[in-house]
């Protein structure tokens, strides 16, 4: 709709380099999408806390099934334990990649590591932009922006049919849908190691150790990170002392 | 029980909901709307932006529909509007029933049990809530100052490299750790990832030879396909 339309008076402009505005669609320079991403960014997702905030509101003094602070409070702190690292390393841990028009979509839309990263890396791909340049950050943009809104719709579909069509379906094809994600980890950590096969190898170590080895939950997903991206740079700083010398 | 689930499916919770899934489909689309206006200032053809859309589309298709077969499974447990909110944002399917049976058990009782009340609910909705606002409240509050940071290392050259280097490397250290919790859960997981480690590069290599660029848009949903294949038959 709009969308296309604006496709369209894109399409026109493209001959015509270094025209600011034409027809309806007024082009911008990164920077004026930094400040608009910020702003629409900030805007919606103070919106959704407001809104999850007067769900449980509503819950207990509009209907009166309030259970008391205390509980709140004990039930809170049992979960903020194990979630509060994660509230601060998640979005650091993914700034890098998904920079700050894609870190407000990412974490509004939720499902970072199991949609957000594989859609916006595998978009990258196509385009042949590459991840942390300004390129990227568009491409990846448009691709989480895209996968926002259908798996939102598809789950708004789904929650509407109720759970009929699953229940149709044999046990044996339902949990058969554990096997997406290691296909998916699989596939784009092969996207990876096509480009960079060292990285992969050292991406691929960090993640079965802290897996494996005596990492705390919590930890685990930014020591991983830290981990991988500290020996890559290490490995690149020798590279590069190699090549002067 | 049931009457809980009266309450959890009740008109009002619909609304909440619905306005919850009509913000992030606003947010699609004024961020695909500024993305398209920004397209051209840094190189990227009318072309690259549909297929970036496209890629965007396919490739969550798979994980969506992974994502809906477990938010299912939520419902008999929190109801319909309850799900749709919590799953519809921040904050896994897993974890959030994490944060659901803490709230139900600091009231006293268990998650989908017959003594499961409407108190037991307000709370594991205040602990699902509260717990998914962590989230939203760094990213509202603090992205504007990564930002900054990212921005004066970009003054540099020099930096721009390495940051694509960091950048490269955070994503690969992310899939290495998302890919090995995988692989500890079992030797059928392990198989599947493999197949798709060997599968994925086979995929691209026929997108360049032939020149289908098309292919590779599609690539993640053939390898979940060839993956959920793969699975079926081995275990």
């Amino acid at each position: 709709m709009s969308i296309s339309n604006e496709g369209k008076n894109i399409a026109l402009s493209e001959g015509t380099t270094g025209a600011k505005e034409i027809g309806t669609t007024p082009m911008i320079d990164f920077e004026t999408f930094q400040i608009k991403s910020h702003f629409w960014g900030r805007l919606t997702i103070w919106a959704v806390i407001v809104l999850t905030l007067a769900v449980p509101l509503y819950l207990s003094f509009v209907l009166g099934f309030h259970p008391g602070w205390s509980t709140i409070i004990s039930g809170f702190a049992a979960y903020a334990s194990i979630v509060m690292f994660v509230w601060v390393l998640e979005p650091i841990s993914y700034y890098p990649v998904l920079g700050v028009s894609g870190t407000y979509l990412a974490f509004l839309t939720g499902n970072i590591g199991n949609m957000c990263l594989p859609c916006a890396s595998i978009a990258q791909n196509v385009v042949g932009a590459e991840p942390g340049t300004k390129k990227g950050e568009i491409t990846a943009s448009l691709a989480i922006a895209t996968a926002s809104i259908v798996n939102i719709v598809m789950l708004l579909i789904a929650i509407l049919a109720g759970s009929y069509f699953i229940s149709l379906m044999p046990e044996s094809v339902v949990s058969n849908f554990r096997f997406v994600l290691p296909a998916i980890f699989g596939a784009v950590i092969a996207q990876f190691a096509i480009k960079k096969p060292l990285f992969g190898v050292i991406g691929i170590a960090f993640g079965l150790f802290v897996n494996i080895g005596p990492v705390p939950r919590s930890l685990q997903t930014f020591l991983s990170i830290l981990g991988t991206v500290v020996v890559c740079m290490l490995l690149e700083k020798m590279k590069n002392k190699k090549k002067e010398a | 029980m049931e009457k809980v689930l009266q309450t959890a499916n009740s008109f009002p919770l619909w609304i909440f909901a619905l306005l919850i899934v009509g913000i992030v489909i606003f947010q699609g689309i004024v961020f695909i709307k500024l993305c398209t206006k920004a397209s051209s200032s840094v190189g990227m053809t009318n072309t690259d932006v549909k297929a970036a859309i496209r890629a965007g589309a396919f490739s969550s298709l798979g994980p969506s529909l992974a994502i809906v077969f477990v938010a299912i499974s939520f419902i008999t447990l929190i109801g319909n509007p309850v799900t749709l909110m919590r799953i519809g944002i921040i904050g896994s399917a897993a974890i959030e029933t994490v944060g659901a049976s803490i709230g139900a058990k600091a009231a006293g009782t268990d998650l989908g049990s017959a003594n499961f009340t409407a108190q037991a609910f307000t709370t594991a909705v205040w602990v699902m809530c509260l717990g998914g606002m962590g989230w939203l409240l760094f990213t509202a509050l603090f992205t504007k100052s990564l930002g900054k940071i990212q921005e004066k290392a970009a003054a540099k050259t020099k930096n721009v490299n390495a940051l694509n280097t960091i950048s490269i490397a955070a994503m690969v250290g992310a899939f290495g750790y998302l890919g090995g919790s995988e692989m500890v859960k079992g030797f059928n997981e392990s198989i599947v990832l493999v197949v798709a480690f060997i599968v994925m590069p086979i995929i691209i290599w026929i997108a360049n030879k032939l020149k289908m660029s098309w292919l590779k848009e599609w690539s993640l949903g053939l390898v979940i396909i060839v993956g959920l294949f793969v699975g079926y038959f081995i275990s």
